[in-house]
């Protein structure tokens, strides 16, 4: 959903006098996929949900209640009477505060990593197949190079390195400032989650640079840029009002098909005990603790591995809908 | 042919090369390293470790020499020492590391970092002779193990796990074809029909559950419900049991018995099926319903040739070409094993020891593990596209 709300407005800006319709048609289309509109509005209530965190949380990620560990859903505390909805961990940590505040991380990492890593993508994709040649070339190569390697290994050295000395990548002050108030974490635990998104994002690029080389390369040989050129439009204005929008669909499919991808990878580095660790609560880490109690406590691994599933789930579907909506042809 | 095949055999040795380097270079950069665990340790004992301690330990590792010395004995075993020829000792006063750094507390954009300045004892080529070496990548030693099994060759310890791993993966794969493949065709087939229908809404759902989750939720189910209820169950963790157990229906298992293994093979197969099964079947699908378009279909139709015959002679046989391409890739990760699915399940196969290694900083495992994962999904890479053209003849190398 995050994903149309930026696609839409760009597709309005840059339209001829008929686009206005065209818009109406986009959404039509993306409306008789019902599975994606279901998943939009599932994600729309999760992304308030995160948004809205501090009032709706009774307990902080963090806080312990001593002597109350593993208590049961809708478990009322005997201190101070605040409800413990989903129940409380090993360490009577509250679950449904942990949830949101975890929904907020994860789901903000993905978010930032797929933008950072599809205008990476995007901008190395235009420059290989806009300028062709010994560029076009060298940076492929490189690419080929790198979807070679095994992806999960690499990503799982690549956080094992940067969470052991998360100093070794400078980052601006004002980033990890505006991500621990963002979070509500610490600048410590902030610095944590910029490594994973740049882990993630390492090799996340990778995929979306061919994609865009491939479509730059089909549209330089369309008429239209064709015609534009010989009435005399210059090159930016080429790019910025022929190449751009017509690049955008393919982008927002796979960008909201990414989403999906990383929500998964980074709760799986999580998982395997090589993302963001205890305390900063995550859905990976929270299920990865689930696990070590689950044989006297099954229903555990439901609490966080749900919102997982359902979030990558959904952002499939969106991303489905929206490839049927903005072009069937589309393969991805 | 043989020229193509003598081009890309160098340009694949060249990506070896690179990634070889870039990993390991990657690793060295890590902090940490048996080092860090040992000084750790120490500080806490009573026992005080001195100079010459880490020194020696740092030989040890390897960790005293430059890193482009360190990677060249570690591909190619050399050098061992200075070069002798005709009696004459050459380059042995070269400077090869550092056996005693020189640390100073140096202020760096205001904030404090210990640094090496300087060195106080450099290793030279001469002091290499004697020194325990592996004889290098290239001649298939992959050293010692750093922490899993210390001291021991890392090759004993991945001989020791990719039997497991095979045994997973062999399995998986086959059964995911048996079921992917059929799957893929008769939902391009019966397009739009209901078991379609649910055949792509399953595989979508297939390829959006995330591994691990499935894992924990088998587990769950199969394992821990069932048992709670008192009916068979699976039992989970390790590839083979301990102890014997006994459950209804089928009775007394005894620990690595055939019954046992499959029982507990059941699970992590399960989970490696759906995953590959979703993708394939998709893959075969969509390759399908491209070949079903094609004009020799309409003419092999229009000339009364029989339906059933049609998609078997005509359209599956084409429809199958691509995906070789796709079942030859699961060759490098029958190597490597799947990660996740073995963590979840405990499994005591190449990922896990891959994960083990890699949080027990054990780099020369890891290494290993990353490198002939290299050299196999380069492998793959070439025998499918050598496989292309053979299965296909209107395909040509260039």
């Amino acid at each position: 959903m995050a994903a149309t709300a930026e696609a839409l407005p760009v597709l309005e800006t840059e339209a001829m006098p008929v686009e206005q319709s065209q818009l109406r048609l986009i959404l039509r289309r993306f409306a008789r996929h019902r599975l994606a509109v279901v998943s939009s509005a599932v994600l729309v209530f999760i992304f308030l949900l995160a948004g809205a965190v501090r009032s709706l949380v009774p307990y902080d990620a963090t806080e312990i209640e001593v002597g109350n560990s593993f208590a049961a859903p809708f478990t009322v505390s005997p201190k101070d009477g605040r409800t413990h909805y989903l129940g409380t961990d090993h360490l009577g940590r509250d679950y449904w505060s942990r949830i949101l505040y975890a929904a907020r991380i994860s789901l903000t990492i993905a978010v930032v990593s797929v933008i950072g890593a599809t205008a990476v993508g995007a901008l190395v994709g235009a420059l290989s197949g806009y300028f062709g040649g010994a560029l076009d070339d060298i940076l492929m190569r490189f690419v080929e190079f790198l979807l070679t390697i095994p992806t999960l290994p690499i990503l799982l050295i690549l956080s094992s390195i940067l969470l052991q000395s998360p100093k070794a990548v400078p980052v601006p002050d004002f980033i990890i400032n505006g991500l621990s108030g963002f979070m509500y974490i610490s600048a410590l635990e902030a610095r944590q989650v910029v490594m994973i998104m740049l882990v993630l994002m390492s090799l996340g690029w990778l995929g979306i640079a061919r994609l865009t080389r491939g479509v730059v390369l089909s549209l330089k040989t369309m008429n239209f840029v064709e015609a534009a050129r010989a009435s005399g439009v210059s090159t930016t204005r080429i790019i910025l009002r022929h190449m751009i929008p017509n690049a955008f669909a393919p982008l927002v499919v796979s960008a909201s098909l990414g989403l999906a991808d990383y929500v998964i990878s980074e709760a799986a580095l999580s998982f395997l005990g090589f993302g963001i660790q205890d305390p900063t609560p995550t859905w990976g880490n929270m299920l990865s603790f689930t696990e070590s109690y689950m044989f006297e406590h099954p229903w555990l691994p439901l609490i966080p591995g749900l919102p997982i599933f359902i979030c990558a789930l959904a952002f499939n579907y969106v991303g489905d809908g929206l490839r049927d909506a903005l072009d069937p042809r589309l393969q991805l | 042919m043989i020229n193509y095949l003598i081009r890309r055999s160098a340009q694949m040795l060249l990506v070896l090369f690179f990634s070889a380097l870039a990993s390991y270079a990657l690793l060295s950069a890590a902090p940490g390293g048996p080092l860090q665990g040992l000084l750790q340790q120490t500080q806490s004992s009573t026992r005080k470790i001195d100079k010459e301690d880490i020194a020696r330990i740092r030989a040890q590792f390897e960790l005293d020499l430059y890193f482009s010395v360190r990677f060249s004995r570690w591909l190619a075993g050399v050098p061992r020492g200075p070069l002798s020829i005709g009696g004459r000792e050459l380059l042995g006063g070269v400077v090869v590391g550092c056996r005693i750094p020189i640390e100073a507390v140096v202020r760096i954009g205001g904030e404090d970092t210990l640094q090496t300045v300087g060195c106080e004892q450099s290793v030279s080529m001469r002091d290499l002779v004697g020194r325990r070496t592996s004889r290098g990548i290239i001649r298939g030693d992959f050293g010692n193990s750093w922490a899993i099994l210390r001291d021991r060759p890392v090759s004993e310890l991945i001989w020791s796990r990719l039997p497991r791993t095979l045994q997973l993966q062999v399995v998986a794969t086959l059964l995911s074809l048996l079921i992917g493949v059929p799957l893929g065709l008769y939902s391009a087939v019966r397009q739009y029909s209901r078991f379609d229908y649910i055949a792509t809404t399953g595989s979508f759902i297939g390829s959006s559950m995330p591994t691990f989750f499935f894992g924990l939720i088998l587990i769950l189910v199969l394992s821990i419900l069932f048992k709670r209820a008192g009916w068979a169950y699976l039992p989970s963790g390790d590839a083979a049991g301990v102890r014997a157990y006994t459950m209804p229906l089928l009775g007394r298992v005894e620990p690595k018995s055939l019954l046992d293994q499959t029982l507990r093979m059941i699970m992590p197969v399960t989970v490696l099926v759906l995953v590959s099964v979703a993708g394939w079947s998709r893959y075969v699908r969509s390759s399908m319903l491209e070949v079903l378009r094609q004009d020799y279909v309409r003419t092999a139709r229009s000339k009364g040739v029989r339906e059933r015959r049609v998609i078997v002679r005509h359209a599956m046989r084409n429809a199958l070409i691509p995906f070789i391409t796709i079942v030859v890739f699961a060759l490098p990760g029958a190597f490597g094993g799947a990660v996740i699915t073995e963590t979840v399940f405990n499994w005591p196969g190449m990922g896990r020891l891959f994960v083990d290694a890699l949080g027990r900083n054990d780099y020369p495992v890891t290494m290993a593990i990353l490198l002939i994962s290299a050299v196999l999904t380069v492998l793959a890479t070439l025998l499918s596209d050598v496989l292309y053209t053979v299965v296909d003849p209107r395909i040509r190398v260039s």
